[in-house]
């Protein structure tokens, strides 16, 4: 199995790039595909760590 | 380095998004990994391409300017932000069950009574987000300058011709 921490660091590498999108870019749509990407990375973290918890609620 | 054309942006988003719903599945999530190939990468991505093509946007031609120290900072505090908090979270609440959650797959009786009845509260703050969200992207697209639009009328009402003045 995979380790919990493999999940949390790409969810921090994602949030991390989608961070680096928003306050580099210059493109408003660029800007809110960057947000998009956060959102996602929060996304993995709450299902990898419903997973852990053993409960659905992150999802 | 960094890509320039806002459709290569989308399509590499799109990649990305089918990754993170690849993920889902195997963290036996299947509705959630479903949800996101269907509604992300099928529907949002789309309005993006749409946008994108509507509003007939250029590559770009240099970054944002000035503030790249703090940028950096704020940048390296938000990303430690969620591996900490989820960090918190997983060493505070002890594990209830320790086989996950591979029984319920798909979203379940119990999950429906969860996400209508117990998780009620969160559902209405999450609609009333989407109404303010409604609310301000109408606000943007009706945006017109009015003293403008008064100037243009006293200027076609005195017969000079129209001027466009900065729109």
């Amino acid at each position: 199995m995979v380790p919990m921490s493999c999940f949390v660091g790409l969810s921090a590498v994602l949030f991390a790039i989608g961070v680096a999108g928003v306050l580099l870019r210059r493109n408003i749509i660029v800007i809110f595909m960057s947000i998009e990407i956060m959102l996602n990375a929060v996304n993995l973290a709450f299902v990898a760590l419903g997973r852990r918890l053993g409960s659905m609620d992150g999802q | 380095m960094a890509q320039r054309n806002p459709v290569h942006c989308l399509l590499a988003l799109v990649v990305t998004l089918l990754t993170i719903a690849v993920i889902f599945i195997g963290l036996d999530a299947v509705t959630v990994g479903f949800l996101q190939a269907i509604v992300y990468a099928g529907a949002i991505m789309v309005l993006f391409l749409f946008v994108i093509w509507l509003l007939n946007l250029q590559a770009e031609l240099r970054s944002a300017p000035g503030y790249l120290a703090l940028k950096a900072i704020s940048g390296l505090l938000c990303a430690t932000l969620v591996p900490s908090c989820s960090c918190f979270w997983a060493t505070r609440r002890p594990r209830r069950r320790s086989g996950g959650c591979a029984g319920r797959l798909w979203i379940d009786r119990d999950a429906r009574h969860d996400a209508f009845f117990r998780l009620s509260g969160a559902f209405e703050i999450t609609s009333v987000l989407l109404l303010a969200a409604i609310v301000g992207a109408i606000a943007l697209a009706r945006r017109t300058p009015a003293p403008q639009t008064a100037a243009a009328q006293t200027a076609a009402a005195s017969g000079a011709p129209a001027r466009s003045e900065g729109t």
